[in-house]
């Protein structure tokens, strides 16, 4: 039997939180990126899970293309956080602070 | 009109192919001689896109593509591809237009700026493919291009943030605006899935019929409210504007000029687009009322930005503080929109202004590119005695930051006026009085600049050499768009005001 619509709703708002507080309280940067990924999952959870429940296939060709510019965010932060390492000898988001807020 | 009837219609798109082809083509020009690297070939590549794409626009805005024609309903003409997922209107046009001036300034500009940076050829590529995000952004009509096309205005914007990549405030910039443009979008992301539970689909017309038929509840409330998030993030309003004095800082100062002037006249063709054609007010008002919330958004952006510009030393990162105040004023565009309003005016004066602000602001970062060049220091002090040693360079300057700060010297005057008058026409005093009040702090910190160049005596080892011509390019076409829109306000005015009237 099919699953009540709500759960898929509470289940990637349960993704999407874990992904914030990741955010919020990991200093080091790959984790940053790895919480950033579970936001944009949550993201493709509703997407697909209500693609099928309105039965146009709109949510899950966006989830397709959401998957994809995930993964290019990822490369360049990669590369972003492969030089913040050569500068700062570590990739600890809270040491690069040479400019004030 | 019938050299435009014979174009196909995906010709609509040229601005945005052009720059494209002209990315590829730097790609190219790299690929074949990686090592000579020639920086005239490559700066003419890129210059030549942007002049092309400016052109195209041009004249698709003479000819009226896109555009009702005479006797047409107001709503009528615009060129509608891929089922409606981009449309070609008036404001598509307006937009491009404001982006491929500011390319044209950056990449005139950057030619002086990189002299012996290694990788030129993927620095101007990714200028230009960001350029041809935005240019889609500003056609995009559909979630699903909108967002696709505003990480690919984000995406190269963060590598060229960090490009200096062995300067440590250039990679600390970098990653700050990619750790925050990346929470930014995954928001966004969220919001727009939100709304797709709740209407069942992503293009804007149809998002739109389904808001119209009626009451759709807070998952669709919150959604709204994320969306708003994202778009706030990209044109930078308090709260989310943390990232701005961080990444225009550490950036080099062309791509400070790029992403504060094009990125966000980006940001804001989406909030225009998706505020008062999809999210209309008088339907999503019972669930959410997203004009109470921009007109608060509105005011602390103004208020928090320039004061925060007063205490600031250095002069980029008051520049940045500035910018992030001008899309506070720009948002009275959309905070006007009250029920009693004339919504194409008030709508039509936040265009106006962000294309004269699209040309003074870009000006005034240059001018801090060219005291990099010259390896003057970024503090304000550093900048004493410049005017005697580069009169021409510093009235350009002038020119810029009493424009910015709404002196009748520039277009900005009137463009500020005109957002006086949207915010009168929209009933909303306090977001009058917010105007002025913070016009006249702007002039404060804007004068501390003004004063250190022309009046404090240079420091004794300030020695000017060198006069770029690339630079001074750009410093001259920025200063006399900004001078010439003061005349030319009324044509300008009128075309955003028929861009807006399509959309409302």
């Amino acid at each position: 039997m099919a699953v009540a619509m709500e759960f898929y709703l509470l289940l990637s708002a349960a993704v999407f939180c874990i992904g914030l507080f990741g955010i919020l309280v990991r200093s080091n940067a790959l984790m940053f990126l790895m919480s950033v990924e579970l936001m944009l999952n949550a993201a493709n959870i509703n997407l697909v899970a209500f693609s099928l429940a309105h039965g146009n296939l709109t949510g899950q060709v966006f989830a397709l293309f959401l998957i994809g510019l995930a993964a290019a965010e990822v490369a360049v932060g990669i590369g972003i956080i492969l030089v913040l390492n050569r500068n700062f000898d570590n990739i600890d988001v809270t040491d690069a602070v040479s400019m004030r807020w | 009109m019938a050299t435009i009837a014979t174009l196909p219609e995906w010709a609509a798109l040229a601005p945005a192919l052009t720059f494209a082809a002209a990315a590829f083509l730097l790609l190219l020009a790299d690929a074949v001689s990686p090592e000579e690297g020639n920086p005239v070939a490559l700066a003419g590549i890129s210059l030549s896109g942007a002049l092309v794409s400016l052109g195209f626009t041009v004249w698709y805005v003479v000819e009226g593509t896109g555009q009702p024609r005479e006797g047409d309903p107001s709503d009528a003409g615009a060129i509608e591809l891929f089922d409606a997922t981009l449309v070609v209107d008036g404001m598509s046009l307006f937009f491009s237009a404001i982006i491929a001036s500011v390319v044209v300034l950056v990449v005139l500009a950057s030619y002086d700026y990189l002299q012996d940076h290694p990788y030129q050829a993927e620095y101007y590529s990714l200028v230009l493919l960001a350029a041809t995000g935005m240019t889609m952004v500003t056609a995009a009509n559909s979630f699903v291009t909108a967002f696709i096309a505003i990480e690919l205005v984000s995406l190269p914007s963060y590598a060229l943030v960090s490009s200096l990549k062995h300067n440590r405030g250039s990679v600390e910039a970098g990653l700050k605006y990619f750790l925050i443009g990346a929470l930014s979008s995954a928001i966004f992301a969220y919001g727009i899935s939100l709304v797709y539970v709740t209407t069942g689909s992503l293009q804007f017309d149809a998002v739109t019929s389904v808001v119209e038929g009626g009451e759709l509840g807070g998952i669709f409330g919150l959604g709204v409210l994320m969306i708003l998030g994202g778009i706030a993030f990209k044109i930078a309003a308090v709260p989310f504007h943390f990232w701005a004095p961080e990444a225009y800082e550490g950036a080099p100062a062309p791509i400070s000029a790029f992403i504060s002037s094009a990125s966000k006249a980006a940001g804001f063709v989406l909030a225009f687009r998706v505020f008062v054609d999809v999210f209309t007010w008088e339907f999503v008002e019972p669930t959410i009322d997203w004009v109470v919330a921009i007109q608060i958004l509105a005011i602390v952006t103004m208020t928090v930005a320039n004061f925060a510009a007063l205490k600031q030393e250095k002069v980029k990162r008051m520049l940045a503080y500035s910018s992030v105040g001008h899309a506070g004023y720009v948002l009275i565009a959309l905070a006007g929109l009250t029920a009693g309003a004339d919504h194409a005016f008030v709508l039509g004066s936040g265009m106006a202004h962000l294309l004269v602000y699209g040309f003074m602001n870009t000006g005034a970062f240059l001018y801090v590119a060219l005291a990099e060049y010259w390896g003057v220091g970024r503090r304000i002090e550093d900048y004493n005695g410049l005017g005697a040693q580069a009169p021409f360079a510093s009235a350009t300057m002038t020119v810029f930051l009493f424009s910015l700060a709404g002196l009748p010297i520039g277009g900005g005057f009137v463009s500020k006026y005109y957002l006086l008058l949207a915010s009168i026409e929209g009933e909303v005093a306090l977001l009058a009085i917010a105007l002025i009040v913070n016009s006249v702090v702007s002039l404060f910190y804007y004068t501390r600049v003004l004063w250190a160049i022309w009046a404090e005596n240079p420091a004794a080892d300030l020695e000017i050499e060198q006069y770029p011509t690339g630079l001074y390019a750009a410093l001259a076409l920025a200063a006399l768009a900004t001078v010439l829109l003061l005349p030319a306000f009324g044509p300008v005015v009128d075309l955003a005001n028929t861009a807006a009237e399509m959309l409302v």
